[in-house]
């Protein structure tokens, strides 16, 4: 009998090897579709030692460090150590006095902010009345993009070297909140000049009097902090010297942290974290946050009828998406914010919350024929939706998510997929939104106040686009944004919330708190959606001190 | 008056040697399209049922070969995605082939400035490297297996056209092919009616290999978002969809199709150079 020829063997082990390897991994395989138990808290143990580096990973590179021409995560996650705004937002969501001593409404329609004084920035300028004044109207300025923040502002003024007054068209009860968000930033027009068109790009200095300076950014590569020792609050420590921030993917950040490249990362899908738990050498820890992943229908087709928006949030399975998409580290929403909205009146807007209807976790076969029915009264059986994803894995899960709910209650789903670079088009590009029937989202606010968000149901809230109209709400919200008291707002505020639930303008998933990550030797830094505003890096040091064994 | 002859192919030999691993492959391509035929009656489950309550399962007697990120069945997935995954490059072979014959035998055929020109276009496109190619082609056309299989059938039309070049040049050596000029035949229809039979045989065997390439690149292309979409079982995408689940340590959804376009490559590329071995030796 003839041996085997070379070219035989070689098939052959071609063929075994991918069997033998099958049956390896299959010993690897752990079911990560249960629950999950992860540390939920607004801040993680405070650090004990000191660090020079500490390595941390972005969801991606800045597009540039300016606030007003790009507010995304990555930018604000580095800008949050490097910004002070006028008000600060704390671990917890609260806000407190940052570089205003103190804010006070003095009639309906005017609040005046103190100054702390000998505030200095990273160029050697000092904040005054009229660097305030300067940038508040930076950001106020028609294309800027925290204008939105701005809406009620009339005039900002210096009225004393340490002293300035904004006048409001209406009193603007989250005006306060809104300065502790990048729109509070408050720059030095001299660094700002000095540095021209070139602004907030690699290679210019920042301009900014925050706990960091920008060191150097090697465009592509990585983005590095440094402490910055004349800092203006002498009190508050930072342990950490110098920060480096790379960026990656979440599935590529999870590597990094099991490899040690990087030493944290606030991820983008909790899901990441998974190969993390229950490993002593890494810390996870969610926290509040107003993020929430929500369908949002669009003009074009099918969900113009609230009938159908209804029905397809009755079918869908919130705890199937938590499971498969956040491997259970996000939870089934009844509203399109998170909880970490509820900066006020806690208690009210939980039972208000308990109360909301339409959005099961689970649907039941009851909620399937309810909705069954509501597409046949609709007339809509058979019809297609048009379901956009971006092929990324949550958006993936959703979309098919959907399209089974959709199947189940009569309908012929189509998923499209849209490149994961153009797909925050959705918000922007009309004729691109005509190509589909919904989108999903992630959405936050970056203030902890309900009011924020559902304003966006007012008849010409550039969001709205499904053309909701209704003049009590249209009557509600300018209320909503006015009142100061909190008993008074939250009831406004809920009350928009049933409306905006009844109407199903854009249709609940899960809510995502905050999930981050970290080697374990190192602690402090906040677990909340207060990363993006708050200076986190200040406190992040050593978990142990020197010599100090785990 | 000369006398017209061509070359009689030799018999087929009486006992095949074929080969056992050939053999092999060939049944296990077999086995591999009946599936894909006959998907809807074997498969046990619909390809896109969900079943939040089975995420990830190793493979157990309900799920023969586990379930992916959303419970779906990946036998049945595997099985229906196994239809788009070998009907595109059946496709997309078809018509490359149809181009690349078309021009690799009018430049051998005419020769002097057309044969010069169309090289000179064939060597641009070899220049481009293949996937920059087909990317370009998918951000002009649009995302979607109907334009990836039309980029990549653009981009292996100068191949076939090269390799038809040099066989129709061989051919045209052959002395029945100046008997049928001095018959008179119009040199289209000797080109239609005998070279392109006559070199038939040996690209039937370089096709079956490149569709183990072609294989390749349209998974490739869906596994970078560019080919088959969601809720499309198509192999690559199955990877591309799977692979979040390798990091948090589950294999299968990657595994499974990944095996497959494995498998049928090396299958098809064994068969392939079988049969081109087989073809050649006839042609001796």
């Amino acid at each position: 009998m003839n041996s085997p020829s070379r070219r035989a063997r070689l098939t052959a082990a071609t063929i075994a090897l991918p069997l033998a390897t099958a049956l390896t991994l299959s010993g690897c395989s752990t079911h990560v579709g249960g629950a999950v138990d992860v540390a939920f808290l607004p801040q993680t143990s405070p650090a004990v030692g000191d660090l020079d580096r500490v390595k941390w990973s972005l969801p991606q590179e800045p597009a540039v460090l300016d606030p007003d021409a790009v507010s995304d995560t990555s930018a604000s996650t580095v800008l949050a150590n490097v910004c002070d705004r006028l008000m600060q937002v704390q671990p917890d969501l609260t806000t407190q006095p940052g570089l205003a001593s103190s804010a006070e409404w003095t009639d309906d329609t005017t609040i005046k902010f103190i100054l702390r004084p000998n505030v200095r920035f990273h160029d050697g300028s000092t904040m005054d009345a009229d660097s305030v004044v300067w940038s508040l109207q930076r950001h106020m300025a028609e294309d800027a993009e925290e204008s939105d923040e701005y809406g009620n502002v009339e005039s900002v003024s210096a009225t004393g070297p340490l002293e300035v007054t904004v006048k409001m068209k209406q009193r603007d009860a989250i005006f306060l909140q809104a300065m502790a968000g990048n729109g509070g930033i408050i720059f030095s027009p001299s660094a700002v000049a000095d540095a021209g068109d070139n602004f907030g790009g690699p290679g210019s200095t920042d301009a900014c009097s925050g706990r960091y300076r920008v060191g150097e950014w090697k465009s592509g590569t990585s983005l590095t902090l440094n402490r910055f020792d004349e800092y203006w609050n002498t009190d508050r420590t930072a342990h950490t010297q110098r920060i480096l921030f790379t960026w990656a993917d979440d599935d590529a950040v999870t590597n990094s942290l099991i490899g040690g490249e990087v030493q944290g990362a606030y991820l983008g899908t909790a899901a990441a974290a998974v190969p993390l738990l229950g490993n002593s050498d890494f810390t996870v820890a969610q926290g509040p946050a107003t993020n929430a992943w929500s369908l949002i229908p669009t003009r074009s087709g099918l969900l113009s009828d609230v009938r159908v928006r209804r029905a397809l949030s009755l079918a869908l399975d919130r705890e199937g998406v938590a499971r498969a998409g956040f491997a259970s580290l996000a939870t089934p929403a009844k509203t399109p914010l998170g909880e970490g909205a509820w900066g006020y009146e806690r208690d009210a807007f939980a039972a208000a919350d308990e109360q909301l209807e339409g959005a099961p976790a689970k649907p039941s076969a009851d909620d399937l024929e309810a909705a069954t029915s509501l597409i046949r009264e609709a007339g809509d059986e058979g019809k297609e939706l048009v379901v956009a994803s971006d092929g990324q894995p949550v958006r993936n899960v959703i979309a098919n998510s959907i399209a089974s709910a959709a199947k189940k209650i009569g309908l012929s789903p189509k998923i499209i997929v849209v490149p994961p670079q153009q797909y925050g088009d959705f918000y922007s590009d009309e004729a691109l939104r005509a190509k589909a029937d919904l989108f999903s989202d992630e959405y936050y606010i970056s203030k902890n106040d309900p009011v924020g968000f559902y304003k966006n149901a007012a008849s010409t809230a550039g969001l709205n686009y499904l053309g909701f109209n209704d003049p009590a709400v249209d009557a509600m919200i300018p209320k909503a944004k006015a009142a100061t008291d909190e008993t008074a707002r939250a009831a406004l505020a809920i009350a928009l919330q049933n409306k905006w639930n009844d109407a199903m303008i854009w249709i609940p998933v899960v809510e995502t708190p905050t999930t981050l990550a970290m080697a374990s030797d190192i602690t402090g830094a906040v677990a909340s959606a207060a990363y993006l505003y708050y200076p986190w890096a200040a406190d992040l040091g050593a978990a142990r001190k020197d010599g100090e064994g785990k | 008056m000369s006398t017209l002859t061509v070359t009689p192919l030799p018999a087929l030999q009486p006992r095949s040697r074929f080969g056992v691993i050939a053999w092999v492959c060939s049944v296990f391509l077999v086995v591999i399209v009946v599936g894909a035929l006959l998907a809807p009656m074997l498969a046990p489950y619909a390809p896109d049922e969900i079943d939040f309550d089975n995420i990830w399962s190793s493979p157990n007697a309900a799920h023969w070969l586990g379930t992916d990120q959303l419970g779906r069945d990946l036998l049945s997935r595997a099985l229906f995605g196994a239809r788009d995954s070998l009907l595109g490059p059946v496709l997309l072979l078809l018509l490359a082939t149809v181009a690349g014959l078309a021009i690799g035998t009018l430049a051998a055929w005419k020769g002097g400035w057309v044969d010069t020109l169309l090289a000179r276009i064939t060597d641009v496109m070899f220049a481009f490297p293949g996937i920059l190619f087909v990317v370009l082609v998918i951000a002009v056309l649009g995302q979607g297996a109907a334009t990836t299989i039309v980029a990549l059938a653009l981009a292996y039309t100068p191949v076939i056209a090269k390799y038809t070049r040099s066989l129709v040049l061989a051919e045209m050596v052959r002395p029945y092919v100046d008997a049928y000029r001095l018959q008179g035949v119009s040199p289209t229809s000797i080109a239609v009616r005998f070279v392109v039979p006559n070199i038939a045989p040996s690209m039937v065997g370089y096709l079956v290999v490149l569709f183990g390439d072609a294989l390749m690149s349209l998974a490739t292309l869906s596994y970078l978002g560019f080919g088959s979409q969601p809720p499309s079982s198509e192999w690559g995408l199955m990877v591309q969809e799977g692979q979040s689940a390798v990091i948090q340590g589950y294999f299968w959804p990657v595994f499974v199709p990944g095996a497959l376009i494995a498998l049928v490559v090396v299958a098809v590329n064994v068969v392939g150079v079988k049969i081109s071995d087989r073809m050649n030796a006839r042609m001796r």
